[in-house]
């Protein structure tokens, strides 16, 4: 009879300090996340349900005049007004292109410079300076550098015999050319993060693949390519919402011109807003760019991890 | 003819001279084992038998042929690292496979061969495994069958077992012995650890700073090491060395001079305790460690020079005074340069007249 007892006494006595310590390490997390989780509140989500709220409504900023209309700003986007839908065609291709170029261009320099040679401090910092310079200053620097006759790009050409077209005139070109001069821009931030990645896959394993017949593309292939796997889904989910929110480079460089050939989504989001004062359109536009991204990212990272198994 | 020749190998990084001059015979099938003390350059001298580092000055030729800038992959040697090396994101399948892979080697042949190795190391039911799901031990053998499927001419072994616990080691250690039966096939195996070097070795090459102090069988380098490093890298305890001035040596009852010796040396397990007064040597008894097959005497003696002593049977206290007893065959003499002198001339007493 005394045993069963015993044994619910120290039960209970295990019990409540466990519960207690629980219940305290819990207020000590809440405690260290609480200044990020407001800062997340007011700046974040505030703002997200503020957007929403204004996304429902037919509010001008210069009349001062806002009505509840639901959903019909959506339906403007989504159905009524092509030039949604050829923003966001835009923004697609603006993706596509820097993306992949982005990638396979912070890869490339990473493998180069990811092992110590005399001056490879140099070339890492040669290649991640623009990263840090101001976005305003590389903008006009390359407008100026890509005008049509004066400008060097197309004097170089000019020198080799080709005949450059008038970058930021022609659509297509413009696209192109925003695309170039934002990768070269940003790539250094991928390369570093490259070459993090590649600094922690030890020696060994392309030493043990070279000894076994392997050439230097069988090693990237098999060897570095996967182990770099999880490096790089990060960087192309970073990398993606990037360029969704690209903004500065094109109001700086073709204002969404020429023909709208440049015109790209958060640029469109701004023009409604801050320009037509079309504040309720504007935040539909930026809901659905939320989800757009959400969406994106959550897939990328469904396919990798399908991928790795 | 899988024999190998290195002469007057040398290998420098910038400046420092890491490997300097080393000239070593290595016979087909044999199983020899470079040890030595860390940063001697072991690792360094078979990765430019491998062909991961260049060779700086001097020749290595396989069989015949002169290997100096012979690919890695095209010289007939695999490698074990101690690492293991294993990819991570491959199963053990594909791990050991991975080889005749890379070389195109049809699919089902390379099915066939894996097998046999896996079968041969008892990795059968592993094979869908990723190395973070083996042991220590398991891995270990999945390198070694990754080494085996490649069907090298010869095997290099860069301290496979010491990431292992001291149980497994030595169970690898007899698989590893028995894989070079099995085989045949020359094998080259770096260790600092000194009893996987006697257990394995046909011969073992003792490194020091880039050198060779001596190459010989396991039975050699004991009973006749060629220069004080060896004769107290080689053995354990290590060997007492005593200046000779400090001894006298009374083989049967007589003084001898110790002659041009410098020093003598005496391994722990050849000295027997005995009473104060008789023997060689005299001293009191410091410490006495139990090890469980024998205890460690560490004796001060009346010269002011410690002695270890192994010692089975009942241990003395501290503070016993004992006298210390060993027979002249088994001491070594060495010369003001540290090399091994014959000692018959100055130990045997000479003939009375
Ligand atoms: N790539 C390198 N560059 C410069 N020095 C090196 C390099 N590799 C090795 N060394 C130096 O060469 C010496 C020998 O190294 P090695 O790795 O061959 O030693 P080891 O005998 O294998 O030692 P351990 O038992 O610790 O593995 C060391 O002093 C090491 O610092
Ligand atoms: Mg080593």
């Amino acid at each position: 009879m005394a045993v069963p007892a015993t044994d619910k006494n120290s039960a209970r006595f295990l019990r409540v300090p466990r519960l207690a310590l629980k219940h305290r390490e819990a207020v000590e997390a809440w405690l260290f996340v609480s200044p990020i989780l407001t800062g997340f509140l007011i700046f974040f989500l505030g703002p997200l349900i503020a957007v929403f709220f204004y996304s429902m409504t037919e509010w001008n900023l210069l009349t001062q005049q806002a009505a509840f209309v639901g959903m019909e700003n959506y339906a403007d986007a989504l159905s009524r007004n092509p030039d949604f839908w050829h923003v966001v065609r835009n923004s697609l291709i603006f993706a596509a292109g820097l993306v992949p170029l982005n990638m396979a261009l912070a890869l490339t320099l990473a493998l180069a410079l990811s092992r110590p040679f005399f001056g490879v401090v140099f070339f890492r910092a040669v290649f991640f300076a623009p990263v840090v310079t101001s976005a305003v200053a590389w903008a006009i620097v390359w407008k100026f550098l890509l005008q049509n006759e004066a400008g060097a790009v197309n004097q170089i050409l000019a020198v080799v015999g080709i005949d450059g077209p008038n970058w930021l005139r022609e659509p297509d070109w413009a696209m192109a050319a925003v695309i170039v001069t934002r990768v070269i821009k940003m790539v250094g931030l991928n390369m570093i993060l490259y070459i993090a990645a590649l600094q922690t896959i030890p020696r060994d394993y392309e030493e043990a693949a070279r000894l076994e017949g392997a050439s230097n593309w069988q090693i990237f292939r098999m060897v570095i390519w996967p182990l770099l796997a999880p490096t790089t889904l990060i960087i192309m989910v970073i990398t993606t919402i990037g360029s969704f929110k690209v903004f500065d480079h094109i109001y700086l460089m073709t204002g969404g011109g020429p023909e709208n050939g440049t015109l790209v989504l958060a640029f469109y989001i701004y023009e409604q807003g801050f320009k037509f004062f079309n504040v309720g359109y504007a935040s539909a536009l930026a809901m659905i760019m939320f989800v757009v991204v959400m969406v994106l990212t959550i897939v990328q990272l469904m396919l990798r991890r399908k991928d790795m198994q | 003819m899988t024999s190998l020749t290195l002469s007057n190998l040398e290998k420098r990084f910038g400046n420092v001279e890491i490997i300097r001059g080393v000239d070593l015979t290595i016979k087909d099938g044999e199983f020899v084992v470079f040890v030595g003390p860390s940063g001697c350059g072991k690792s360094t001298l078979l990765r430019m038998i491998a062909g991961l580092e260049d060779i700086t000055k001097g020749s290595l030729y396989i069989g015949d042929r002169l290997i100096n800038d012979v690919q890695a992959a095209k010289r007939g040697v695999a490698m074990v690292f101690q690492s293991y090396a294993l990819y991570p994101h491959l199963n053990v399948r594909d791990n050991m496979g991975f080889g005749l892979k890379v070389r195109k080697v049809p699919v089902e042949e390379r099915q066939r061969r894996v097998k046999e190795a896996a079968a041969a190391l008892k990795l059968e039911a592993l094979l869908d495994r990723y190395p973070r799901e083996l042991s220590g031990g398991q891995r270990q053998r999945v390198a070694i069958g990754r080494a085996i499927v490649g069907n090298p001419q010869v095997f290099l072994f860069d301290e496979p077992l010491s990431n292992l616990d001291a149980e497994l080691r030595v169970h690898m250690r007899s698989e590893i012995a028995s894989l070079h039966k099995r085989l045949g096939n020359t094998m080259i195996y770096v260790t600092h650890d000194q009893i996987e070097a006697m257990t394995l070795a046909d011969k073992i090459v003792v490194l020091h700073d880039g050198r060779i102090e001596q190459i010989g069988t396991p039975r050699e380098l004991y009973t006749r090491p060629g220069n004080l490093f060896v004769a107290q890298f080689i053995g354990s305890p290590k060997m007492n060395i005593m200046p000779a001035a400090a001894i006298t040596l009374k083989p049967a009852g007589r003084e001898v001079g110790t002659g041009a010796a410098h020093s003598i040396g005496m391994r722990p397990e050849h000295l027997s305790v005995v009473a104060p007064g008789e023997g060689m040597l005299r001293g009191k008894v410091v410490i006495s460690e139990y090890t469980g097959a024998a205890s460690l005497l560490h004796v001060a003696l009346d010269n002011d020079e410690t002695c270890l002593v192994t010692h089975d049977g009942p241990a003395p206290a501290a503070d016993t005074e004992v006298g210390l007893e060993i027979a002249i065959e088994n001491l070594h003499f060495f010369d003001r340069e540290g090399n091994a002198i014959d000692g018959k001339a100055i130990a045997e007493p000479a003939p009375l007249p």
